[in-house]
């Protein structure tokens, strides 16, 4: 296993030296300051990796692993070319301190094109509202400066949740979840439900993007996407959408080509009625075979927890879903990735004290699965785990506020 | 001598009511064993507990409902605990209870960074999703609505407890 701490860490007992000193001449403001630092999710309140809340992972095709994180306000990026046990210098995307979407399913993303080319999203709180913003901004010198901030749309109505993927044909797509036809629905007297997913891509490396499209209207407005890619130019999303009553299950959509959404076909029929934020996104993911993998959470009539289902005709239909983790241990967060050696599942299980992140594989395109095993574990806040692949093995990527970042190689299931 | 001082300690005394009454309300940092003392100071009243935040577009909708359900019902104590981890931005909190009639309630902030035990000690099942209502009894009886509730069912709870003789 390997867990890398970066050189925040150094900075962090540096700190903490000068602040025995600090709290020595200054008792008064001190509870002040422990109470925030113990109230936030992040380690410390500066840009480096060891105060990040949120950290994205991706390997590019030449096999270097990149990070984007959010922390102190700032979206920051840095590589390592030795799988994760040393980084470069970070190098901060952003200029100035924003209020960064600091919602559960919210995270900077990151692709790299096969040019090197970086291409990065992340939403912000624009106003005392909340209503969202998605900016972007790309690096073609190799992530050592990036270009300034641009809105992914025109639009000032609320946008959140956005979602990123390198197509197979080059292009950059994008997905998010935008609150602009709320406008015109009130205008007309007609109640406006949650949010419209729309979408746009990028044939110049995430610099500039198409116009927005909707994809579909009235989808629950607070959990991330799942987006991957069946073929070159056919993104595959996932959502939490509004079904009819007020039903917040889950729905996946093909597109024909970037600019053509597919019919919108339920994934399952939880029977989650909720006029609510779940704050718990679905994951996708696509194996070589065309096989769709969807892991989601639901607290429906029908099922409650975690569950995976497959689907072998594009999501026309799927398989009875199954459930996942331990249903006394409150199992969160489920990321599913098609590796080389076959898919892989984690997600989180929380005892009351401990939280740990929770593995299983499938050799047989999710047919069945190995059983889960406990891959890593803290005492403290944490980040979603995620899943990334260099094309030849697969590592769980985890940002805790205890025991800061690790990029962990994980076994086939074998 | 003696009637300088008691004056004296008469006139603090006063200073200080004075400073009571008038001091700003502020959020109560819910932390590890917050919702125990919730519960502790409230055994035996007819108790609202209701859970939100700040960007939940729902809450933005029910709070406001609250409100006047709160003004309509004294004999109901109403609680409100925002379940978002709001960074530095008290102010918003505070803005959107004030606007919605519920600052006068009894309102708490989630402030430990580690939500998932802070929502484990409330329900173990419960992922965080909000709105999210807890209705507790005189009895101690604890009855969960996810996602907005009915004021027509809050109604009808209320009316049962406050038939019931203390």
């Amino acid at each position: 296993m390997i867990d890398r701490l970066n050189r925040g860490n150094k900075a962090m007992l540096r700190t903490g030296l000068l602040g025995t000193i600090a709290f020595a001449l200054s008792l008064t403001a001190a509870p002040a300051q422990m109470n925030h630092q113990h109230a936030s999710e992040a380690a410390c309140d500066e840009s480096v990796l060891r105060c990040a809340s949120k950290v994205t992972p991706t390997f590019a095709p030449d096999g270097t692993l990149w990070l984007a994180w959010m922390a102190g306000g700032q979206v920051s990026v840095a590589s390592s070319k030795d799988g994760g046990h040393s980084f470069s210098a970070p190098v901060q995307a952003t200029k100035e301190h924003l209020n960064l979407d600091w919602g559960p399913d919210a995270r900077p993303k990151i692709v790299v094109d096969r040019k090197g080319g970086i291409a990065l999203a992340f939403s912000v709180f624009r106003d005392k509202a909340f209503n969202g913003q998605v900016l972007t901004t790309r690096s073609t010198d190799g992530g050592k400066s990036f270009d300034a901030l641009r809105p992914i749309t025109s639009s000032n109505e609320s946008q959140r949740f956005e979602a990123l993927g390198l197509d197979p044909d080059g292009s950059v797509f994008a997905a998010w979840l935008d609150k602009r036809n709320r406008v015109p629905a009130e205008q007309s007297g007609q109640k406006y439900d949650g949010a419209g997913l729309f979408f746009a891509s990028s044939k110049d490396g995430g610099a500039t993007y198409s116009e927005a499209r909707l994809a579909s209207d009235n989808t629950c407005e607070c959990c991330r996407l799942g987006l991957a890619f069946a073929a070159p130019g056919h993104p595959v999303v996932v959502f939490r959408n509004i079904f009819d009553g007020g039903v917040r299950d889950h729905a996946i959509v093909t597109f024909a080509d970037p600019a053509t959404p597919g019919e919108v076909r339920r994934v399952s029929k939880d029977d989650w009625q909720i006029a609510a934020c779940p704050h718990h996104g679905p994951s996708l993911a696509i194996s070589a075979t065309g096989t769709y993998h969807v892991t989601w959470y639901t607290n429906g009539k029908a099922r409650k927890g975690l569950f995976y289902d497959r689907s072998q005709d594009e999501g026309r239909t799927f398989s009875d879903p199954i459930p996942v983790g331990r249903a006394d241990r409150n199992p969160t967060r489920p990321y599913i990735l098609a590796g080389p050696r076959g898919m892989t599942m984690v997600w989180k299980e929380f005892d009351g004290e401990k939280t740990t992140v929770n593995l299983m594989t499938s050799r047989d395109d999710g047919q069945s699965w190995s059983k889960p095993t406990a891959v890593a574990a803290t005492t403290d806040t944490s980040d979603h785990p995620l899943l990334v692949s260099d094309g030849q093995n697969t590592f769980l990527s985890w940002m805790t506020k205890a025991d800061g970042y690790r990029i962990q190689p994980i076994g086939d299931g074998s | 001598m003696t009637r300088h001082l008691l004056a004296g300690v008469f006139l603090v005394g006063l200073l200080l009511s004075a400073t009571a009454s008038e001091a700003p309300q502020q959020m109560k940092p819910f932390v590890r064993g917050s919702w125990q003392d919730v519960l502790r100071s409230h055994a035996g009243r007819p108790t609202l507990v209701h859970f939100w935040g700040v960007t939940c577009g729902p809450c933005k909708v029910e709070l406001p409902l609250l409100g006047k359900f709160m003004t309509d019902h004294a004999g109901i104590d109403v609680v409100t605990i925002s379940a978002d981890l709001v960074p530095d931005l008290p102010g918003a909190t505070r803005s959107m209870l004030e606007k919605a009639g519920l600052w006068p309630a009894e309102n708490w902030t989630f402030s430990d960074g580690f939500v998932e035990r802070l929502r484990f000690e409330i329900d173990p099942a419960w992922q965080g999703d909000i709105p999210r209502t807890i209705l507790i009894s005189r009895d101690g009886t604890m009855t969960t609505i996810e996602g907005s509730a009915e004021m027509k069912e809050l109604e009808k709870w209320s009316d049962q407890q406050l038939a019931v003789k203390r």
